[in-house]
């Protein structure tokens, strides 16, 4: 048992009180496993990787508890004990790669720095085994990435680097704190199968942090769940995602939308996370759970069950077998009409954006001797061609990078497109100067991703949303007040938030406002921007089927711009999938999710980790575009699982109907796969 | 509240009150030449000792304590004032118009402050409310940049592209908008000028420039003792530390905004 920790408490002084990040937590991690920790956001989950890494921040005091590394209690050793553990016996992977490499050394010096500190490695002999360490982590030319910057990698290369990083000075435990969620899902993927073989290879035991089930459930061994800092069940992975016995598991699961089952409403857990300044003596997920009776009001104990189980809940024996109850559907609606008797609300046609990178000097370059001034150029959006009927939800997929948050931006004119026309509600406003555009952006709105930038840290949640309705004069002076109410009823906030600021409120109550400061103008078409991208699972699904909701009363179409497939599956009528600034498949989602596929598409939906199969035969991604020579070919060709041959580098791949509804750019032949 | 700022607040406020009772708690007139009374030391009459008209430098250090906060809050106000609409409408609008004001900022800030004073007092007869312009014009770079760099921090953040989609103005975006979320440094860098725009106000009246006899502006009282530092040190001395507490009281209240207002302190509690 390399690491075991006992009854964990630890604390936070902040201004107004003291938050209880972690109350007696007990967790055990065996020899050669992976414990997960999962948990939303202000479990304290995070806490436990520092507590165990011994980098709590000043603030925090350990009241209770002990931490045994291989029989040692980390918490009474002396500072300079535990610095020498940490990174030589216990290592840890960050959250973001893009932050944590320090962008003014070398990936490789980075990588060889534990090992000339650790294990007394010359400079040049650490800088030779991070080179075999890169080679270790799947990099085939390790010694040119371990010479770059880490600006000048991708994402997974980072990540990767990481790792390596944290290999150099072979330690026996390994925690990674959110490894993969910076990343994209075909990116994951990759991390993932990469720590399994890792673990086989090197016997490693893991501690890995993840608010993501799906990711959960393929890596680890055991899984904790942790709510409100403490856990409140425990056990095999495939046992407690099989059946979940604590309300709170049973919530998490129900709330993923899966793309196999696609249901009217997503289940949501209602509420938010109580205030860690004052716990109550009972069930802390007592006011969210529909289970709650009264002898949830006294202190639960993590009880054993079952042999290798423990939940947190006194019910929990007679609900062994009770579903988290399904939302039904809602009152059926008038159905939303075809898109032939009304015109598109938008239609684009070729729309292109370049973006130049380096100008000026910056792109002065030299061929032989000559100078001359190449400006390094990225098309952001290559030519593409949308419509989108009257309430209709277009779904937009592709990884970071695809162009798709760039289209959505063209789309409203918030970025000007090079090229092409774009048309909203039947009228050309591809180059109306911006001061013209004010009919246009009643109509055609937005929700951000991140909701702690997208609303005004200085004004109320009544300013927000009356803003627009002063600017358009939707309704006269006096009744702003009254309409900000309504507002506020129809995305389910309580009046009394108008008078808030964004910093008092939860991350989904935010994504509320924002909601409905883009419904305030009534509008016809909102672009949804990844829209629950940084929000917690549970919240989520309330969001989602917010923006279910709303389509079906107000009838608004959605462009909505996702990397998550199964997010997008769940609410979209259509699917367009972009890569490199392209649309490569469109059709309806039906079409789009059942083969024939575009190979770019099955990647992706081979890449989602589900939490219903523990494995299943996935299509790898080569790390590395192979850049194709010609910029005339297919702009997948490089990285395709399925290409046919030389004709994918230099032509042009048609768009082909492969159904009533559906088309795809690609040189395979359209019969359906068999796969 | 920071300690610092607690310390600073108290100091500034000490003086400002001081300084605004001054024609009432004065021991003496602040202007009254007496032969009689010349080149006294420190002594239970005269706190600071009196000068080389017989003056009460106590009583001068009171009321020149006016002339020199009003320069200094004077010349920062002006800096702002114009300042930071030039910083805000080249932070956002960038391009051209950013490459201009920020080059013409560049020049001005290349020649030294004082000079820059010089040119724009050296045309006309000096007066004190001359020079708090000056001194104000002379920040004028200085305000705008840090308005500048807010901005484009903030320019591209997603609630200023709502304000867009919504097809707001330029001008409701800059002043309503962003305005509001970059008062905190801003509000820090301008306490910091406050100091500089004195000892810049102070210098400028050492030269002549600024406050004329026999008003007893600080850096005047300075100028003015310099004939009798060896005989008298006590006239040079009383606004020198006088100016010195009152340049570490501002400096301490920026450094306990920059503490309090810092978003980074903030945040280091939101991994909990």
């Amino acid at each position: 048992m390399p690491l075991s920790i006992e009854g964990l408490t630890i604390c936070y002084r902040v201004p107004g009180g003291t938050i209880t990040a972690l109350s007696e937590v007990s967790l055990s991690v065996p020899n050669g496993r992976t414990l997960a920790v999962v948990g939303e956001s202000g479990s304290g989950k995070s806490t436990v990787a520092l507590a165990v890494m011994g980098l709590l921040a000043s603030e925090a005091q350990i009241p209770a508890g002990r931490i045994f590394y291989e029989g040692a209690n980390l918490l009474a050793l002396s500072p300079e004990a535990r610095r020498r553990l940490r990174g030589a016996r216990i290592a840890m992977v960050f959250q973001d790669p893009f932050s944590v490499l320090n962008p003014s050394l070398r990936i490789a010096e980075q990588v060889g720095e534990g090992l000339v500190y650790h294990k007394g490695f010359s400079k040049q002999a650490a800088l030779a085994r991070a080179t075999q360490l890169l080679h270790e982590v799947g990099i085939a030319e390790a010694a040119a990435v371990g010479n770059a910057y880490p600006h000048e990698l991708s994402g997974g290369m980072r990540q990767r680097a990481l790792i390596a990083g944290a290999l150099a000075a072979e330690p026996e435990f390994l925690i990674l704190d959110e490894p993969t969620t910076a990343l994209d899902v075909t990116i994951e993927a990759q991390i993932l199968d990469l720590l399994e073989e890792l673990k086989r290879r090197r016997g490693l035991s893991m501690l890995f942090i993840s608010h993501n089930l799906g990711v959960v459930r393929r890596i680890a061994d055991e899984v904790a769940v942790l709510y409100a800092g403490e856990v409140v069940e425990s056990g095999p992975t495939v046992e407690v995602f099989e059946r979940p016995l604590h309300p709170y598991t049973k919530g998490l699961l129900a709330a993923i939308p899966r793309l196999a089952a696609r249901q009217a409403r997503l289940a949501a857990i209602p509420g938010r996370l109580l205030d860690l300044r004052q716990l109550p003596a009972g069930c802390r997920f007592e006011p969210r759970c529909p289970f709650a009776q009264s002898p949830c009001d006294e202190p639960q104990t993590l009880g054993g069950l079952s042999g290798t189980r423990a939940v947190r809940c006194v019910r929990a024996g007679e609900l062994m077998s009770a579903r988290w109850p399904a939302l039904g559907a809602p009152p059926p609606l008038a159905p939303r009409r075809a898109s032939v008797d009304t015109p598109p609300v938008v239609a684009t046609e070729e729309v292109s954006k370049t973006f130049t990178l380096s100008r000026g000097l910056a792109a002065l370059t030299f061929e032989g001797w000559r100078p001359a001034i190449r400006p390094l150029r990225v098309r952001a959006i290559d030519g593409v061609t949308l419509t989108i009927a009257s309430g209709e939800v277009l779904g937009l997929v592709g990884e970071s990078g695809s162009g798709k948050t760039t289209l959505g931006r063209a789309i409203l004119r918030l970025v000007d497109p090079d090229g092409g026309s774009i048309h909203i509600a039947g009228k050309d406003v591809t180059r109306t100067p911006q001061a013209a555009l004010a009919p246009m952006r009643r109509i055609a709105q937005i929700v951000f991703q991140n909701p702690d930038s997208s609303l005004n840290p200085r004004k109320t949640v009544g300013e927000i949303i009356a803003r627009p309705l002063q600017r358009f004069a939707i309704v006269p002076a006096g009744e702003v007040a009254n309409r900000v109410h309504a507002l506020l009823d129809r995305v389910r906030l309580p009046a009394h938030y108008a008078d808030r600021y964004p910093h008092q409120m939860s991350g989904g109550e935010k994504q509320r406002v924002g909601i409905a400061r883009a419904i305030a103008t009534d509008p016809q078409f909102i672009v949804c921007d990844e829209p629950v991208s940084a929000l917690d699972v549970s919240v989520q699904a309330a969001i989602v089927n917010l923006l279910a909701d709303l389509r079906d009363r107000l009838h608004v179409a959605y462009l909505l711009i996702s990397h998550d497939i199964s997010v997008v599956a769940y609410l979209a009528d259509r699917i367009a999938v972009m890569y490199r600034g392209r649309i490569v498949e469109n059709g309806a989602s039906e079409a789009v999710l059942a083969p024939p596929h575009h190979p770019y598409t099955e990647v992706l939906l081979s890449a989602v980790p589900t939490i219903t199969r523990a494995d299943h035969d996935r299509i790898r991604l080569p790390l590395e575009a192979r850049r194709s020579s010609k910029a005339t070919g297919c702009v997948f060709a490089g990285r395709c699982p399925r290409r046919i041959g030389p004709i994918c580098d230099t032509v042009e791949p048609p768009v082909r109907q492969a159904g009533p509804d559906h088309s795809m750019a690609c040189h395979l032949p359209l019969a359906p796969t068999t796969q | 509240m920071p300690a610092q700022l607690k310390a600073g607040l108290a100091i500034v406020g000490a003086i400002v009150l001081l300084s605004l009772l001054a024609p009432w708690i004065a021991p003496h007139p602040w202007d009254t030449i007496s032969i009689r009374t010349r080149f006294q030391p420190p002594s239970t009459t005269y706190w600071f000792g009196t000068d080389d008209y017989g003056r009460d430098v106590l009583s001068r250090l009171l009321m020149g304590g006016r002339l020199s906060l009003a320069m200094g809050i004077g010349a920062t106000v002006i800096s702002v004032l114009f300042g930071v609409p030039v910083g805000l409408i080249a932070g956002y609008v960038g391009g051209k118009v950013d490459e201009v004001l920020m080059r013409i900022a560049d020049v001005l800030m290349a020649v030294p402050a004082i000079m820059l004073g010089l040119l724009v007092l050296a045309v006309t007869p000096p007066a004190l409310w001359k020079t708090a312009v000056a001194v104000g014009f002379v920040y004028v770079p200085l305000i705008a940049r840090v308005a500048r760099s807010v901005t484009l921090g903030l320019a591209n953040v997603e609630f200023v592209e709502a304000a867009r989609a919504r097809a707001e103005s330029a001008a409701h975006i800059l002043f309503r908008e962003i305005l509001p979320n970059a008062w905190p440094p801003l509000i820090v860098e301008a306490s910091l000028r406050v100091t500089y725009a004195i000892l810049l106000g102070s210098a400028l009246s050492f030269l002549g420039l600024g406050a004329q006899p026999p008003s007893s502006d600080w850096g005047l009282m300075i100028s003015e003792a310099r004939a009798f530092i060896d005989r008298a040190p006590w006239i040079a001395l009383a606004p020198g530390l006088a100016m010195c507490l009152l340049v570490i009281g501002i400096n301490l209240i920026g450094d306990g905004l920059r503490e309090r207002l810092d978003p980074r302190l903030k945040s280091q509690l939101a991994r909990v």
